[in-house]
């Protein structure tokens, strides 16, 4: 992927997240499926040999699984908006409005994420009553938001400035211009992109668990904390993040592939 | 350049020499997690302080060894001891069947009692009463545990006990359990909390709750070690003037 970055300058690299595979890798064994035939390989090897550790373990979890997928979503939903708004006001030629969306970009960045969980649940607890796992969408929302405003940003730049000039030469105004066309050819270049985000996002839910959300993690720990398997127990949900991040990573860039072929239709 | 060399390896062996003669006198690496007023926290100059310190500190002094204190998260504290980072665990670990399992323990040095921390204006006298009601505790605590047992309620299992004890004050929980030397000092004994919680009740338990101190399966020499001065500190009654010193009531 690399070699082709000069020549396909509509790519953004963006590389923290999962390592998404390469759809132009075309070898029978790639990393991707060494590392997800491995997974299950090692899941079903380690359950079987010793059930009454690692299944046990792995039995522990599926309750978290959801929760974590139910904090993933929600926070998908909500910071997609944001991101694009986001991304929006840093082209903004408000300077106010510009100035609001790049001091948020600055501030957010600047935090980690377990900070502001922290801060939005226990700091502004005492001014909002909401419960763990809302104050946990919020504040997964409110982080990645800033980074996907950011991806909006560079995608929406991306868009050559002759497509802009034509548009207005055209006769649409600057609304029509941004939603009409330049909008529609930035969500392909921003699209796998943002997918990375979500796998991102998805490992960084294991953070809420210090809200005392029940998420894989801490349904895992609580498992831990009872039998004293430690070893066996984050064995087991190491493997579960892997599986369900190989998956979503899979599924990245079958869509990239997608766009990529539209692209050079 | 030779001379040199000598020198330096004498130096060095004078040095090993001197480690050993030091080390003739046992250290005992001993691990808390400082979140459990009173037994053990981190006081408003920022030291390691309680109960269990003291304790710990005077079975060393009768025993004649050297501590080494170590502040440690809860939820792994055990397995900490079993990868060998500590010697001893001295952090109100309650002797459970379980963990008996998988441990040594020396002989107890405290009774302990799973009290529930309830808004002021409650009036439930028993868990029973409390159907479908969330409750804190911290993770791996027997205070969990106890929790577990009653399935008519919701148990949210905390890093620390102080944030299960946040959440109640904020409202998002209705109660909080753990052992009740801990549930007096935050429920009784800070101020801004003594105006909107209590101690409701003491959740029955079917055998007495011991505190000991917890050691690797085997490691007999140090559970005799630590007995001898448990025995001592008992024998002479520096527990009694220890708990006067560490166990306030809500009056002073």
């Amino acid at each position: 992927m690399s070699m082709n970055k000069s020549s396909a300058p509509r790519v953004i690299e963006i590389t923290d997240g999962a390592s998404i595979p390469d759809p132009r890798d075309k070898n029978l064994i790639s990393a991707w499926s060494l590392a997800f035939v491995g997974t299950i390989l090692c899941t079903a090897y380690l359950c079987w040999n010793d059930p009454d550790a690692y299944l046990e373990a792995l039995k522990s979890l599926p309750g978290g699984v959801l929760v974590t997928f139910e904090v993933t979503a929600c926070a998908i939903l909500l910071s997609l908006p944001i991101g694009l708004f986001t991304g929006l006001g840093r082209l903004s030629r408000n300077r106010i409005i510009n100035l609001i969306a790049s001091t948020y970009v600055e501030v957010i960045r600047g935090i980690p994420l377990l900070v502001q969980l922290f801060y939005i649940y226990y700091g502004l607890g005492r001014l909002f009553k909401v419960p763990a796992i809302f104050a946990a969408v919020i504040a997964m929302s409110v982080c990645y938001g800033a980074y996907m405003g950011e991806v909006f940003r560079s995608g929406i730049s991306a868009i050559s400035k002759g497509q802009v000039e034509a548009a207005r030469s055209l006769g649409f105004d600057r609304r029509q211009t941004m939603m009409l066309v330049v909008l529609p050819q930035a969500w392909r270049t921003i699209l796998p992109p943002v997918g990375n985000e979500f796998i991102a996002m998805l490992k960084d839910t294991s953070l809420v668990s210090i809200l005392a959300v029940g998420d894989i993690l801490r349904k895992g720990r609580e498992f831990a904390s009872v039998t004293f398997m430690y070893f066996e127990t984050y064995t087991m949900i190491a493997l579960v993040y892997l599986f369900i991040t190989l998956i979503l990573s899979r599924c990245v860039s079958l869509m990239e592939a997608k766009l990529a072929y539209y692209d050079h239709k | 350049m030779k001379k040199l060399w000598y020198l330096a390896l004498a130096a060095i062996l004078g040095l090993l020499a001197a480690g050993s003669a030091f080390a003739e006198e046992k250290v005992v690496t001993v691990a808390h997690d400082c979140t459990w007023p009173p037994m053990e926290f981190v006081n408003e100059k920022q030291e390691l302080v309680g109960y269990s310190f003291d304790y710990m500190d005077a079975v060393a002094k009768e025993a004649g060894f050297k501590v080494e204190h170590k502040n440690v998260q809860w939820d792994g504290i055990f397995a900490g001891l079993a990868n060998g980072q500590y010697d001893v665990i001295a952090s109100s670990v309650t002797v459970t069947p379980e963990r008996k399992r998988q441990f040594d323990f020396s002989e107890p040095y405290y009774e302990v009692l799973q009290a529930v921390a309830l808004p002021i204006d409650s009036t439930a006298t028993s868990l029973d009463q409390l159907k479908g009601k969330t409750f804190g505790a911290q993770i791996g605590t027997t205070g969990k545990f106890a929790l577990d047992k009653h399935p008519d309620v919701i148990a949210k299992s905390y890093d620390e006990v102080g944030l299960a004890f946040e959440d109640l004050i904020n409202g998002r929980i209705d109660g909080v359990v753990c052992d009740d030397p801990v549930a007096t000092q935050f429920a009784l004994l800070n101020k801004d909390y003594a105006k909107k919680i209590k101690i409701g009740f003491i959740i029955p338990a079917e055998q007495v709750e011991e505190y000991a101190f917890a050691v690797n399966k085997g490691n007999q020499e140090l559970v005799d070690l630590l007995n001898k001065g448990i025995r001592a500190v008992k024998e002479k009654g520096i527990d009694a003037q220890l708990k006067a010193k560490w166990f306030k009531s809500a009056q002073d």
